[in-house]
C-alpha cells in the first residue's frame, strides 16, 4: 500500500484535478457556451496561493506543515477574486459566439499568461517556488481533492435537475425560444461562465501547493484543449461526462506505461508504449470522436441504467 | 369600445440595413382573435419578436396594459402576461416534454400551482401526458405544436402569440390546433394569430390586418377581408 500511494499518489491526485477543471469547462457549456477560458482562471487562482503562502501568511516553522486553515482562506480568495474576473469579462465576451466566444477566451488565458510572464509579484519568468506544504506527501492532497470532486458533481448534478439548470440546457438547445420563454442569455451565460470560473480558480489554489512551484507555464492555452478532449471524450451532455473523461484521459498515459513493463512484450512494443504515449492519445480521442460522438457517457445510458437500477 | 389590450403604434424594426417594419399600427382588444396575415418575408413573424422583446424596435411605442413594451426585457414581457409560441414551434428537443413544460413557467415561483397547471395541460392534452418523459425532439409535429402551444400557457398569458401555428402540419392536424386556438380564447385568452394560410386565419379570427413588405396594407373585421378582392387575388387564391 505505501509503495503504490508513494508510486501513484501523484496521479491519483492530478485525476482527481483534471475531472474538476474538465467540469469548469463543462459548466459555461451547460449554457452552449465554448470557453476555453479555465486555465486563465486556473493559473489566477494558483498565483493567489501561491502569493499568499509565501508572501502574506507568517512563515511556516521548521518541521511544521502549512495551516490548512491558509489553505482554505486562500481558496476563498481565489473563489472571489475568479467570480469577479469572471462576472468582468464575461458581459462583454458572452456576447460572441461558437468559435468567436473561444477565440476571445483563449485571448484571456493569453493575457494571462503574459502578466504572469512581466510582472513582479508573479515572479515573471521564474514563477514562484518553495510555496510551503499543508500535507505530509502528495497523496495525502486527497483529503481536499476529494472532498471537492464529491462536492462540484454533486453541486453539478444538483444543478442540471433545478430550475436554474434547465434554464442553462433551453439556452444551449434554442437561444431565441429560451429568450420568448422569459429565460435571460446574458444573465445566464454569465452565471454558468463565472460557476466554471471560480471551480478552475479554487483548483487552481490548491494546486499550486501540490506542485510547490507555480509560474507562466502553469494554465497555457494547450491546457484548455487537454480539458475540452476531457469534455467531449467523456460526454457533454451530463455531469458524468467531464468527470469521468477527466479521471481517465489522466490516468490513460500511465496505464500505458505500465503495460509496456508486461514481461514477454516485444521490446519494440514496449517502447511504443513508453515513447508513443502521446500519439496513442491522440489516436484514442480521434477514435472515440468517430466512434462516440456524444462521448463516452450519455444522458441516454444513465436513464437507461437508471431504470435497470429501480 | 373598451381600451384596447395591446396597441401598437409607428412600430419600425430593423434588422441591421434593412427595414423589417416601416412604421405599423395594430390595435388588439381584450378578447378577440386577430389575425396578423401576409407573404413571406413580409414582417409577421419580426412583429411578434418585437412585441415580446427578442428584436428591439427601432422607433415607435407597443402599449400593453397601458405599459409601454419596449422599455421591458423579454422576460418582464413574460411576467406581463404575454406568451409567444414561436414560428417552427422550436420546442427543446433534447429535453423532456415536462421538462419543456416546466420553462414555459420559468418566470414564475408558485411551485405548487406550477405543479398543478402542469397535470392541467396533461388533462388539456392527453397526448402530451402519454408522452411526458418523453425527449420533446421525438414527438411528430403536430404533438411539437401542442407542446409549443401548452409551453406557452404554463406562463398563464392573458395575450397569447401565435406564429404560424399550420406550419408543415398535416390539415387534420391543423384543424385540431385550430380547434384548441378558439377553445383558448373562449376561456378568456387574447390571440395575435399569424397566418401564411389566410383563409384558416380568418375563419378563425374576429379581426386581421394584412402586411405587406413592412406596411399594414388592408384591415378590418375578418368577414369583410375575406370578402375583399385584393385580399382574395392575393392571398386566398
Ligand atoms: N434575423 C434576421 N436578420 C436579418 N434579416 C431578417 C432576420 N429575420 C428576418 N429578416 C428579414 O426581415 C423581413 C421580415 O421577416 P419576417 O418577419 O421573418 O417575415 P415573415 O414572418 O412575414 O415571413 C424579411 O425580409 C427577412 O428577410
Ligand atoms: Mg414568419
Amino acid at each position: 500500500m505505501a509503495e503504490f500511494i508513494t508510486t501513484y499518489g501523484f496521479l491519483i491526485v492530478s485525476m482527481v484535478f483534471a475531472a474538476m477543471l474538465a467540469l469548469s469547462l463543462y459548466l459555461p457549456l451547460m449554457t452552449g457556451q465554448l470557453s476555453l477560458a479555465s486555465p486563465g482562471f486556473y493559473a489566477l487562482g494558483g498565483y493567489i496561493a501561491a502569493v499568499m503562502s509565501t508572501k502574506v501568511f507568517p512563515p511556516t516553522p521548521q518541521g511544521e506543515i502549512f495551516p490548512l486553515v491558509y489553505l482554505l482562506i486562500e481558496m476563498l480568495v481565489a473563489a472571489v477574486a475568479s467570480a469577479l474576473l469572471a462576472v468582468l469579462i464575461g458581459i462583454p465576451a458572452l456576447r460572441l459566439r461558437g468559435i468567436y466566444l473561444a477565440l476571445a477566451t483563449i485571448a484571456f488565458v493569453e493575457v494571462v499568461r503574459v502578466l504572469s510572464l512581466n510582472l513582479e509579484i508573479t515572479g515573471k519568468a521564474i514563477g514562484i517556488f518553495g510555496i510551503p506544504q499543508p500535507f505530509l506527501n502528495k497523496f495525502e492532497y486527497m483529503w481536499i481533492a476529494a472532498p471537492m470532486l464529491i462536492l462540484s458533481t454533486w453541486f453539478v448534478y444538483r444543478l442540471e435537475r433545478s430550475r436554474v439548470g434547465r434554464a442553462f440546457a433551453a439556452l444551449r438547445e434554442d437561444e431565441l425560444a429560451a429568450t420568448a420563454m422569459g429565460v435571460n442569455p446574458t444573465y445566464n451565460k454569465v452565471l454558468s461562465f463565472t460557476m466554471g470560473a471560480v471551480l478552475a480558480g479554487v483548483v487552481g489554489a490548491v494546486s499550486a501547493h501540490f506542485l510547490n512551484t507555480w509560474n507562466a507555464r502553469q494554465g497555457t492555452f494547450d491546457a484548455a484543449i487537454l480539458y475540452l478532449a476531457f469534455v467531449i471524450i467523456g460526454g457533454s451532455r451530463t455531469y458524468l461526462g467531464p468527470v469521468l473523461g477527466g479521471l481517465l484521459l489522466t490516468a490513460l498515459p500511465e496505464v500505458l506505461r505500465a503495460l509496456a513493463g508486461v514481461e514477454f512484450l516485444p521490446a519494440f512494443v514496449a517502447q511504443f508504449l513508453v515513447d508513443g504515449r502521446l500519439i496513442i492519445y491522440g489516436l484514442l480521442i480521434a477514435l472515440a470522436t468517430i466512434f462516440f460522438p456524444q462521448g463516452l457517457i450519455t444522458p441516454t445510458m444513465l436513464k437507461r441504467l437508471a431504470r435497470r437500477g429501480t | 369600445m373598451t381600451t384596447p389590450a395591446l396597441d401598437i403604434q409607428n412600430l419600425t424594426v430593423y434588422y441591421g440595413a434593412i427595414q423589417a417594419l416601416q412604421g405599423i399600427n395594430i390595435t388588439v382588444y381584450p378578447g378577440e382573435v386577430v389575425t396578423l396575415i401576409g407573404a413571406n418575408g413580409a414582417g409577421k413573424s419580426t412583429t411578434l419578436r418585437a412585441i415580446s422583446r427578442i428584436v428591439k424596435a427601432r422607433s415607435g411605442q407597443i402599449r400593453y396594459d397601458g405599459r409601454d413594451l419596449t422599455a421591458l426585457r423579454a422576460d418582464e414581457v413574460v411576467r406581463a402576461g404575454i406568451a409567444h409560441v414561436p414560428e417552427g414551434r422550436r420546442v427543446l428537443a433534447r429535453l423532456s416534454v415536462a421538462d419543456n413544460l416546466f420553462l414555459g413557467a420559468y418566470t414564475r415561483n408558485d411551485r405548487a400551482e406550477i405543479q398543478h397547471d402542469l397535470e392541467e395541460m396533461f388533462r388539456r392534452f392527453p397526448r402530451l401526458a402519454e408522452r411526458r418523459a418523453q425527449l420533446a425532439g421525438t414527438l411528430s409535429g403536430g404533438e411539437q405544436q401542442m407542446l409549443a402551444i401548452a409551453r406557452a400557457l404554463m406562463s398563464r398569458p392573458r395575450l397569447l402569440l401565435l406564429d404560424e401555428p399550420s406550419l408543415g402540419l398535416a390539415p387534420i392536424i391543423v384543424r385540431e390546433i385550430f380547434e384548441i386556438i378558439r377553445n383558448l380564447n373562449s376561456t378568456g385568452v387574447t390571440i395575435l394569430l399569424v397566418e401564411q394560410n389566410a383563409q384558416l386565419a380568418l375563419q378563425n379570427a374576429h379581426r386581421g390586418y394584412v402586411l405587406e413588405a413592412g406596411s399594414i396594407t388592408i384591415t378590418g373585421e375578418a368577414k369583410a377581408l375575406a370578402g375583399d378582392e385584393r385580399v382574395k387575388k392575393a392571398y386566398l387564391g
